[in-house]
């Protein structure tokens, strides 16, 4: 789709109740961007989805899709439920015809497109079988066939890959990995992961509340350790009770099949204990400046 | 428009496969031929099962023409059976798809709330009045056979306004549908009101006015006295104002909470 459209969120704030689910959230997404909302269980990633594919209305704020409300938009958006339920007595064919149907396209246009698009989920031999004898899988590659149907502007996504095993997953995300080139993408889900391979962009969402909003980069670089991790011989461990008492030294510990060594300024420091070992005849086998954590770590400190 | 149809064409394919275009109808067909039947053996039934002797069967008492035994159709059979098969066919038109979530998911396609209450509403009534025409049909078939002929234009108008009716019917039954979550509450609310609404029916002129069911009665009237009053289209005015009342209210239900 060669249209621009970006999402905005605004201030979208939505209660059930006395509980607050999302609160006061906030968002931007360019063109082209495919943006991962993680959170745990229960934190609003799907109440915030079903509002953004206008299902739920939010009690503040609004959504706006290439500056218009996103409920004059329902052409441009194609929207994936959590568990996509069809009619079980339709056939994929007429899944898509119908859902193409409601979206207005034409019908010879339909005919056209639906045996391309079950081509690129991989239901092409299944095309004519009745929904109601899919597997999960397919079930969820059906569904992203419907919300690409229509060639959509944004995708809208919730949790597309968490109720799938790992052959179904791998497929989803292949099939993700090539829409992602011409469609916009927000998806939820709470397996870091798989965000991870096909999103450059995450939000984190806790309680209702954005607290991270970050590219996959900017999210390692902030959150990394001014640490050094060093793996020496088995006669040198004399030397790290050495270094324990130098000034800029804070900590020293056993880490994995080595030593983590804290300092104040990572990479001076780094330059000063390399030189101090080497007076001291250390042979290293392994010297890594700045311990790189993993997103699952980096996750699960900011959402507990 | 366009999704409209759309729509309408699913309802229609989803009886299809779900043969609820085939067992309806024969369900009411079977209906329709009870009354007759069961009329005629009357005095063979009676006879057979004893403890009547002594007393006299005058034929000519037993032998009821074929209007009272159309009209009997329509207030016996269509009016409580009828209208329970009808009620328990329909209870989850709305319910069903907001469970599973096929509702709000259609609704994210650019379709209008409207397009996807008429439609339902719609289809579902026209296979009810398939369902009671056919049914109708066969009665007024073996009334003539059995008993007498009745004028047709009189069956003809007893049946129109019973399709007033039907349509309150069904309106109500999807109103229902729509506000609750639990079908068997649905179809015994829905069954309760429409069968209080039928018994009420001639109690009072006012009452009438106001009573969807009125129109029922009106039909029975028809075939029994062949007398097509002018006035009779009134109640059906203020019946289709109901529906249009239902439908009203479903919609701006449907838009406040969504799902």
């Amino acid at each position: 789709m060669s249209i621009n459209v970006r999402l905005e969120i605004n201030n979208i704030t939505k209660k059930f109740k006395q509980k607050t689910v999302v609160n006061s959230f906030s968002m931007m997404i360019d063109t082209h961007e495919c943006v991962g909302l993680i959170g745990p269980n229960g934190a609003g990633k799907s109440t915030l989805i079903q509002i953004i594919a206008d299902i739920l209305y939010a009690d503040e704020g609004d959504i706006l899709l290439d500056g218009q409300k996103i409920s004059a938009m329902k052409n441009q958006i194609g929207y994936l439920p959590q568990y996509p339920n069809f009619f079980s007595w339709m056939t994929a064919f007429e899944t898509l015809s119908f859902m193409g149907t409601l979206s207005g396209l034409a019908k010879h246009d339909l005919q056209k497109e639906i045996p391309v698009l079950l081509e690129k989920v991989g239901l092409a031999n299944e095309a004519h079988f009745h929904v109601g004898t899919f597997s999960g899988g397919m079930k969820q590659r059906l569904g992203i066939a419907q919300a690409l149907l229509h060639k959509p502007a944004l995708m809208i996504m919730d949790e597309p890959v968490s109720a799938l095993d790992p052959i179904g997953r791998r497929e989803v995300l292949n099939l993700l990995k090539e829409i992602k080139k011409e469609t916009t993408i927000l998806l939820s889900t709470h397996i870091l992961s798989d965000a991870e391979e096909i999103c450059e962009r995450f939000a984190v969402i806790k309680q209702g509340h954005k607290i991270e909003d970050a590219t996959k980069l900017e999210l390692l670089e902030r959150y990394q350790e001014s640490a050094i991790f060093v793996m020496i011989r088995q006669e040198d461990t004399k030397w790290l009770a050495r270094i324990e008492h130098l000034p800029y030294v804070k900590k020293v510990e056993s880490y994995g099949d080595g030593f983590k060594i804290h300092v104040h300024h990572m990479e001076a420091d780094a330059q000063k204990l390399l030189q101090h070992g080497l007076d001291a005849q250390v042979l290293f086998l392994k010297f890594e400046v700045g311990i790189q954590e993993s997103l699952e770590e980096i996750f699960l400190q900011l959402v507990v | 428009m366009n999704s409209f149809l759309a729509l309408s064409k699913k309802e229609i394919h989803q009886m299809v496969r779900e043969f609820k275009l085939v067992w309806l109808p024969i369900v009411f067909i079977l209906l329709g031929l009870t009354q007759p039947i069961m009329m005629y053996y009357l005095p063979v039934i009676l006879q057979s099962m004893g403890g009547v002797e002594g007393i006299i069967i005058d034929p000519a008492m037993t032998k009821p023409e074929g209007r009272e035994v159309l009209a009997s159709t329509l207030n016996s059979q269509f009016d409580q059976l009828g209208i329970i098969i009808l009620v328990v066919a329909s209870m989850s038109i709305i319910q069903g798809e907001k469970a599973n979530g096929m509702m709000a998911f259609i609704l994210t396609r650019p379709v209008s709330i409207a397009s996807y209450l008429n439609s339902k509403i719609m289809i579902h009534y026209l296979l009810a009045v398939i369902c009671i025409t056919l049914s109708y049909a066969v009665s007024y078939g073996y009334s003539a056979y059995l008993f007498t002929l009745v004028p047709f234009k009189e069956a003809l108008w007893a049946l129109a306004f019973y399709c007033v009716w039907l349509l309150f019917v069904i309106t109500f039954v999807t109103m229902m549908s729509t506000f609750f979550k639990s079908p068997a509450f649905i179809a015994l609310i829905s069954v309760v009101v429409l069968l209080i609404c039928r018994f009420i029916a001639g109690l009072h002129p006012f009452i009438d006015i106001m009573n969807p069911a009125s129109n029922s009665l009106f039909a029975t009237n028809i075939l029994m006295t062949g007398n097509i009053d002018k006035w009779y289209s009134i109640h059906s005015v203020v019946t289709l104002l109901l529906v249009l009342l239902m439908i009203v209210m479903m919609q701006s239900y449907m838009a406040k909470k969504k799902c």
